[in-house]
C-alpha cells in the first residue's frame, strides 16, 4: 500500500492548485483523478477572467485570482495562453442600464475598478460594439485564458514539483482509522493518507458521502459555442448587464461564446446534450454584441458541468468531525478564482491564519 | 425555426443505402422522411448532377442509377429534404437542419444512419496549398459535373479509385501525369482472385486499366507524394518510392490524392453510441449487430458507415438495417423478417470478400506513416503539426481527447473528419500501441459547421429568449 501525506481527490484547478502550493512547500502530495487533469470544468470552461460576471463578494478573490493568472509562468507554466484584455459590460435597454448601473456599483464597492461609460467612450475602447447600446461598464483588470490547455499546464507543473499524479483512479470508498485515511480505488489499489482535500467539482456531492456527509451540490449544464476562424473582429472581452454572455476573440482568431446557457445534463452519467434553443439565444446574443460575427460560422458546441451550492457561494475548509480533511469547490466564476483559492486553502492547511468562514461548510450542515 | 413535424422513422442520408431503406419501411406504410445535404439522391457514387446543369448531354451509367433512385423515392411518396445539412441529433430522436434559408427541426421513433464514408487522406507536405485535391472529390467533379479540374493531372493514394478517375480523366480529355501507388503491382495481382468475385466491378476494373495501359501513364508502385509545392505552370510534386527511397519530381497542375474512405461516425459519436475500432472496415466504427442494429434502441446504421463494404452492398445493407427497424417496431414477424434477412445476409457475404480485397488495396502502409515529415500540417482546420502531436504526447497527453485538448486538434469546423484517422496512426506508430487505447475523438455538435446568419435569420433585441439573470 503507498502512503503520501496529502491526497487530493480531484484534479481540477482547484485540486490542482492546492496542491501545488502544498507541494512547493515540502509535503508530499497525491492528485487522485477519476478521468484525467483538467479534463473536467477546468478544462472545457470559457476561460473568461471578468470581474463583470464575477458575484460581488468573490470580487477581493477574483482579482487576486486574475493576478496570478497574469503571471502564470511564475507560479504555473508557460503552456498556457492567458491575454489581458479591457472588459465591456453592455446594456442595450433601459432596464438593462439600470441593472448594470446598480450592479457596477456594488461590485465596485467590493474592489473591482469598474466606471460606468457612455456609447462613445464605449466605441473608442472597442468600435466594433453594437451602437444601439444605452450604456456600458468599463473595467481594465478582464482577460482570458485558453481554458483547453489548463491541464497540459497543471500536469506538467504539478510534476515538476513532483507531485504525483493517479489518473483514471475512481475512489470507491474512504477509510479513516489510527489518523489516517486509507483510499480504496475501483481498480482494488488502495492508498493511505495523513490528509485529505476533496475536490472534485460537479461530482462533490457524491464524494462527500464517502464521509458520510450530505450536501446538495446542483450541476448546471452549460454550453459553449465557438465560431470558426475569422479576421479580427472585436479587441474586448463583451459581457452584459445581466450577466448571461461572454464573447472574446482569441489570437487563432475563433470566437468563444458562453454566458452560462444550460443545456441538458447529468452527472450520474456525465452525459451532456445542447439544448438547441438556448444555444440560438446565446448566438443572438452574442451577434447582437458584435453585428460582425454573424457572417461567421458555427464550428464547435460543447458543454460542461458547473458545480454551484444552494447559495451559489463557495465551499473551502475544513470539514467538520474529521481531522486533517478539506474540501474545495463550488467556485462561481471559479476558473478565474480557483488558483487564488487553492492558494489560500493550502496556505491554512500549512498552519497560516486564514479566514475562510465565508465558504464554511457548516452552513448546510 | 422548430418544426416538429414527426415521423416514425428518418433516414440520413439518400445514397443507395438509405433510398433502400426508406423504401423498405414506406412499403410497410410507416411515414418516412429522407434527409441529405444534396439536391438530390444517390450520395457519393451516384451523385445527380447539379439541377442548373440541364444539358448534360451523354449520362454515365452513374447517373442513369441515380435517375433510378429518384424514381422510386416518388413512387413511394416518401418525403424528402434535400439540401439540407444535419448539423446535430439528440436522444429521442431530435434531428436539427439547416437549408439555404433556414433551420428546422423534425422529430422521429427511429433513425436510420445512412451517411456513408468521406474520403481518406494521409497527409505530406504540402497537401494544402491550392491544386492538391481528395481523390474521391475528384470523382465528384468528374460524375457529377462532367469536367476535369485541370487539363494535367497527378493521381496519387491507393485502391480503385486511382484507376476509375484515370479512366475519366482520360474520357473527359485530360492528361494523367502519372499514377502513384502506395500498393505494389503484386498487391493488385494477389487481389485479382477475391476482386473476380464480383464480375460487374471486377469487368469495369480492366477497362480502366486497359485504357491507362493504352494512353501509357507512367505508372509508380510502392511510391507517395513525399512533398508539393507551387512553381510557375503549376505544383512540384516529389515522388518518393517507399520501398527503395528513390526521389522523383514532375510538375503537374493539380494532384487528386486519396487513401480509401473512412466511415461516417459524427451522429453515432454525437449520440454517445458504442464504437469499435475495426481497420478492416475503415477503423472507428459503431458497434452494430448482424442486423445493423447500433448500441442505441432505435438507431440503425445503413450503407458504409458501421464498416466499408462498397456501394453494391450498400442497398442491401439498407434493406437489412430497415428489417431489424420493422421488426423492433413490430411491422414484420419474425417469419417475415427471417425470411427477408436469411438471403440478404448470404449475399452480404459474399460482397465482403470483395470488400476486403478492395481493403487490401487501401490499406495504409506503416512505411507511408512514416514518411510523414515532423514539419507537415495533420490538422489542417487549426494548423497542427506532426510534432506538435508527439509533443502533447511527450507531455502526457494520453488519448486522442486530450491531444485534441491540449494542441487544439479536431478542433475546427471539420471536427476531425479530416486528420482523426492520421492522427491515431501517427500517435500509436509513436508509442507502438493499439488504436484502441488512443480512443476516439468525443462527438460535438455542430457535426457541420453552422452558418449565424442562417440560423439566426433577421431579429429583434426583444425576441431574444430572456434567462434568468446571473447572481450578483
Amino acid at each position: 500500500m503507498t502512503e503520501t501525506d496529502v491526497a487530493i481527490i480531484g484534479g481540477g484547478i482547484n485540486g490542482g492548485s492546492t496542491g501545488l502550493e502544498l507541494a512547493k512547500n515540502g509535503l508530499n502530495v497525491t492528485i487522485i483523478d477519476k478521468n484525467f487533469i483538467c479534463r473536467g470544468a477546468s478544462g472545457v470552461n470559457a476561460g473568461t477572467l471578468t470581474m463583470h460576471m464575477t458575484r460581488a463578494q468573490l470580487i477581493p478573490y477574483a482579482k487576486k485570482g486574475w493576478e496570478l493568472w497574469m503571471n502564470t509562468s511564475e507560479w504555473l507554466s508557460k503552456e498556457i495562453d492567458v491575454e489581458k484584455k479591457n472588459g465591456l459590460c453592455l446594456a442595450f435597454t433601459e432596464d438593462e442600464e439600470k441593472l448594470l448601473i446598480e450592479r457596477s456599483k456594488i461590485r465596485k464597492e467590493y474592489g473591482a475598478d469598474i466606471s460606468i461609460i457612455s456609447i462613445k467612450e464605449a466605441q473608442r475602447i472597442d468600435p466594433n460594439i453594437n451602437s444601439s447600446i444605452k450604456c456600458a461598464a468599463f473595467c481594465e483588470m478582464d482577460g482570458y485564458v485558453s481554458a483547453n490547455q489548463t491541464g497540459n499546464a497543471y500536469s506538467k507543473a504539478l510534476k515538476e514539483n513532483k507531485v504525483k499524479i493517479l489518473e483514471n483512479y475512481d475512489v470507491s470508498k474512504i477509510d479513516y482509522h489510527k489518523n489516517k485515511y486509507v483510499i480504496i480505488f475501483k481498480n482494488g489499489e488502495k492508498l493511505t493518507a495523513s490528509s485529505i482535500i476533496l475536490a472534485t467539482g460537479v461530482n462533490l456531492e457524491k464524494t462527500l458521502k464517502l464521509l458520510e456527509i450530505n450536501i446538495k451540490i446542483k450541476c448546471l449544464p452549460q454550453q459553449l459555442i465557438v465560431s470558426e476562424r475569422m479576421p479580427k473582429i472585436m479587441d474586448t472581452v463583451i459581457t452584459v448587464a445581466n450577466g448571461k454572455l461572454s464573447l472574446k476573440q482569441f489570437k487563432n482568431g475563433t470566437v468563444l461564446i458562453g454566458g452560462g446557457w444550460p443545456g441538458i445534463g447529468n452527472v450520474e452519467d456525465n452525459y451532456t446534450e445542447t439544448k438547441p434553443e438556448n444555444l440560438i439565444g446565446n448566438m443572438m446574443l452574442a451577434c447582437h454584441a458584435i453585428p460582425r460575427l454573424k457572417s461567421s460560422r458555427v464550428a464547435r458546441v460543447w458543454l460542461g458541468l458547473e458545480a454551484e451550492t444552494d447559495d451559489a457561494m463557495p465551499i473551502i475548509g475544513e470539514i467538520p468531525n474529521y481531522e486533517n480533511a478539506y474540501i474545495i469547490g463550488s467556485i462561481h466564476s471559479g476558473y478565474t478564482s480557483g488558483p487564488y483559492m487553492g492558494k489560500l486553502l493550502a496556505e491554512k492547511i500549512l498552519g497560516k491564519d486564514i479566514d475562510l468562514s465565508l465558504f464554511d461548510i457548516k452552513r448546510f450542515l | 425555426m422548430i418544426n416538429n413535424r414527426k415521423y416514425d422513422v428518418i433516414v440520413i442520408g439518400a445514397g443507395p443505402s438509405g433510398v433502400s431503406s426508406a423504401i423498405n419501411c414506406a412499403k410497410k406504410g410507416l411515414k418516412v422522411l429522407i434527409v441529405d445535404l444534396n439536391s438530390n439522391s444517390g450520395g457519393q457514387i451516384y451523385r445527380a448532377p447539379p439541377k442548373t446543369y440541364k444539358s448534360i448531354s451523354k449520362k454515365l451509367e452513374e447517373n442513369v442509377i441515380q435517375n433510378k433512385l429518384s424514381d422510386e423515392i416518388k413512387k413511394f411518396k416518401i418525403e424528402t429534404a434535400y439540401n439540407h445539412t444535419v448539423w446535430q441529433v439528440s436522444p429521442g430522436f431530435k434531428v436539427n437542419a439547416f437549408n439555404e434559408t433556414s433551420t428546422i427541426q423534425w422529430q422521429s421513433k427511429s433513425l436510420i444512419i445512412a451517411t456513408g464514408t468521406y474520403e481518406k487522406i494521409i497527409p505530406f507536405e504540402g497537401w494544402t496549398i491550392p491544386g492538391v485535391i481528395g481523390l474521391a472529390a475528384c470523382t465528384v467533379i468528374l460524375k457529377a459535373h462532367h469536367f476535369i479540374p485541370s487539363k494535367k493531372i497527378v493521381l496519387a493514394g491507393n485502391g480503385p479509385l486511382l484507376m476509375l478517375v484515370a479512366y475519366y480523366v482520360i474520357q473527359f480529355g485530360g492528361k494523367v501525369d502519372a499514377i502513384i501507388d502506395t500498393s505494389s503491382k503484386i498487391d493488385w495481382i494477389k487481389s485479382t482472385l477475391s476482386l473476380i468475385t464480383n464480375p460487374k466491378n471486377f469487368r469495369d476494373g480492366i477497362k480502366w486499366i486497359f485504357k491507362i495501359f493504352l494512353k501509357r501513364i507512367p505508372f509508380y508502385s510502392n511510391s507517395t507524394v513525399e512533398k508539393a509545392f507551387e512553381v510557375d505552370g503549376g505544383i512540384n510534386v516529389k515522388i518518393r518510392n517507399l520501398k527503395n527511397g528513390k526521389a522523383k519530381n514532375i510538375i503537374s497542375e493539380t494532384i487528386a490524392i486519396g487513401h480509401g474512405l473512412i466511415p461516417s461516425t459524427d451522429i453515432t459519436r454525437l449520440l454517445r453510441a458504442e464504437h469499435i475500432y475495426d481497420e478492416q472496415k475503415g477503423g472507428w466504427i459503431a458497434k452494430v449487430d448482424r442486423f445493423l442494429r447500433s448500441s442505441i434502441s432505435g438507431v440503425y446504421i445503413a450503407g458504409d458507415g458501421a464498416g466499408i463494404s462498397g456501394a453494391l452492398a450498400a442497398t442491401d445493407k439498407g434493406l437489412l438495417a430497415s428489417s431489424a427497424l420493422l421488426y423492433d417496431e413490430k411491422f414484420i414477424s419474425q417469419t417475415e423478417f427471417d425470411h427477408n434477412t436469411y438471403k440478404i445476409l448470404k449475399k452480404l457475404d459474399k460482397y465482403e470478400v470483395f470488400a476486403k480485397a478492395i481493403f487490401k488495396l487501401n490499406s495504409t502502409p506503416k512505411k507511408l506513416i512514416e514518411s510523414i515529415n515532423n514539419g507537415t500540417v495533420i490538422c489542417r482546420c487549426e494548423d497542427i503539426t506532426k510534432s506538435e502531436i508527439l509533443r502533447a504526447v511527450d507531455q502526457g497527453a494520453k488519448d486522442i481527447n486530450q491531444i485534441k485538448s491540449w494542441t487544439r486538434l479536431g478542433m475546427g469546423p471539420c471536427q476531425g473528419r479530416t486528420c482523426h484517422y492520421a492522427t491515431s496512426k501517427i500517435v500509436a506508430e509513436y508509442l507502438n500501441c493499439e488504436i484502441d487505447n488512443l480512443g476516439y475523438l468525443t462527438g460535438r455538435s455542430p457535426i457541420r459547421p453552422v452558418p449565424l446568419d442562417r440560423v439566426l435569420g433577421d431579429f429583434d433585441y426583444e425576441k431574444i429568449t430572456k434567462v434568468e439573470a446571473a447572481p450578483l
